[in-house]
C-alpha cells in the first residue's frame, strides 16, 4: 500500500470501517511509514475533537412525537393503499396455486436433501427493536482495551448479545448515526466559506 | 379445511422475512459474515461510548428508521463522500462544520 491509498483509508480506519484485509494492509504500511503514522494520529485527534463538539440541541418531545406520528401515519396509509391494490389485482385462486407450488417445491427439496436446515442461533430475535427494549437490555460493562487487543476480537460470537441481535441495523449504521448531523447537512457544510478563503492582503472597503 | 389452514401457514412463513425487512432491517442471521463482523465491531465500539452518547445514538436510530428510503440513501452517500475525504479536505471540512454550527441559531 502506498501513502496516498493509506491516507484515503484513515477515516474509515478510525471509524472501524475497514475490513480485516484492508486493515492489515494499512497496519503493514504504517509499521514502516512514520509520516502516515503521524497522519493517522492527527486524524484520530481531529475526529475525537469533532466528536467532542456539543451535539445538536434536542428536539422537544412533543414535536418529535408529533413528527414521528405523522410519518408513521403517512407510511401506514401508503402501505394500506398498496395492500388494497394488491388485493384487487391478485386473484385468490392464483395465490392458492402459487402457494401449493411453493409447498410442493419445498417438500421436494427437503425430501431430496434428506435433512431439515439446522436451526438458526438467533431465530427468535425480535423484528423491530424499540428504544425501550434497547434501554432495558443489559449491556456488558464498558471495558477499554488496547487497540491491538481490540482488533483481535473481530470474529462475532456464535450467539450475539441480545442488544446486537435485537437491532443489528443500528450497529451496521453506527458510523452514520454518529455523524448524522454532519451528513444531513453535508452539502450546506461543504459550501460554508472560511475566513481564509477570502483573498488576503486586501484592505477593507472604507465606508467614508 | 386443514389444507386451507396449512396453505395459510406456509404463506405466512413466506411473507415473514419480507415483512421483517420492511419493518426494521434484516435480522442478525440474514446478515452476511462480513456484515455480522462489522456489526459486531461497531457493537463493541458502541459499548465503549458514554451512556449519554449511547442514548443519543438510539434516538438517532429511531429518527433514521423514520426517514424515507431516499433520505436514508442520501445519508449513506454523504457518508461515503465523507469517508473519501483526504486528510487536508477533512481538516477543511471540520473547520467548515465548526463555522457552520456556530452560525446556526
Amino acid at each position: 500500500m502506498r501513502c496516498g491509498r493509506a491516507q484515503k483509508h484513515m477515516t474509515a480506519a478510525v471509524d472501524g470501517e475497514l475490513g480485516p484485509r484492508q486493515r492489515g494492509a494499512l497496519d503493514r504500511h504504517l509499521a514502516g511509514c512514520d509520516p502516515c503514522r503521524r497522519e493517522l494520529a492527527a486524524t484520530e485527534r481531529t475526529l475525537r475533537a469533532l466528536d467532542a463538539l456539543p451535539m445538536e440541541r434536542a428536539v422537544s418531545d412533543g414535536l418529535e412525537q408529533t413528527t414521528l406520528r405523522r410519518v408513521r401515519l403517512a407510511a401506514a396509509e401508503e402501505e394500506e393503499r398498496a395492500h388494497r391494490r394488491w388485493r384487487l389485482w391478485l386473484p385468490i385462486p392464483a395465490f392458492a396455486v402459487a402457494t401449493v407450488a411453493v409447498l410442493v417445491l419445498a417438500v421436494g427439496i427437503l425430501t431430496r436433501t434428506g435433512e431439515a436446515p439446522a436451526p438458526r442461533a438467533v431465530a427468535s430475535a425480535p423484528l423491530k427493536p424499540s428504544a425501550e427494549r434497547l434501554a432495558r437490555a443489559q449491556p456488558a460493562p464498558p471495558t477499554r482495551r488496547p487497540r491491538a487487543e481490540a482488533r483481535q476480537a473481530v470474529e462475532p460470537p456464535a450467539e450475539p448479545p441480545a442488544e446486537l441481535a435485537a437491532a443489528p441495523d443500528l450497529f451496521m449504521n453506527l458510523p452514520i448515526l454518529k455523524n448524522m448531523e454532519r451528513l444531513e447537512h453535508f452539502e450546506a457544510i461543504q459550501t460554508t466559506t472560511l475566513d481564509d478563503e477570502t483573498p488576503s492582503g486586501q484592505a477593507e472597503p472604507s465606508s467614508g | 379445511m386443514r389444507l386451507a389452514l396449512g396453505i395459510a401457514l406456509v404463506a405466512l412463513a413466506l411473507a415473514l422475512p419480507a415483512a421483517a425487512q420492511q419493518w426494521g432491517g434484516r435480522p442478525w442471521h440474514q446478515l452476511t459474515p462480513e456484515e455480522q463482523q462489522r456489526a459486531w465491531q461497531n457493537y463493541q465500539r458502541y459499548q465503549q461510548l458514554p451512556e449519554q452518547r449511547q442514548r443519543m445514538i438510539e434516538r438517532r436510530y429511531q429518527q433514521f428508521q423514520a426517514l424515507p428510503p431516499q433520505e436514508q440513501q442520501r445519508l449513506r452517500q454523504n457518508y461515503d463522500a465523507y469517508r473519501g475525504l483526504d486528510p487536508g479536505q477533512r481538516r477543511e471540512f471540520v473547520e467548515k462544520y465548526r463555522r457552520w454550527k456556530s452560525g446556526r441559531p
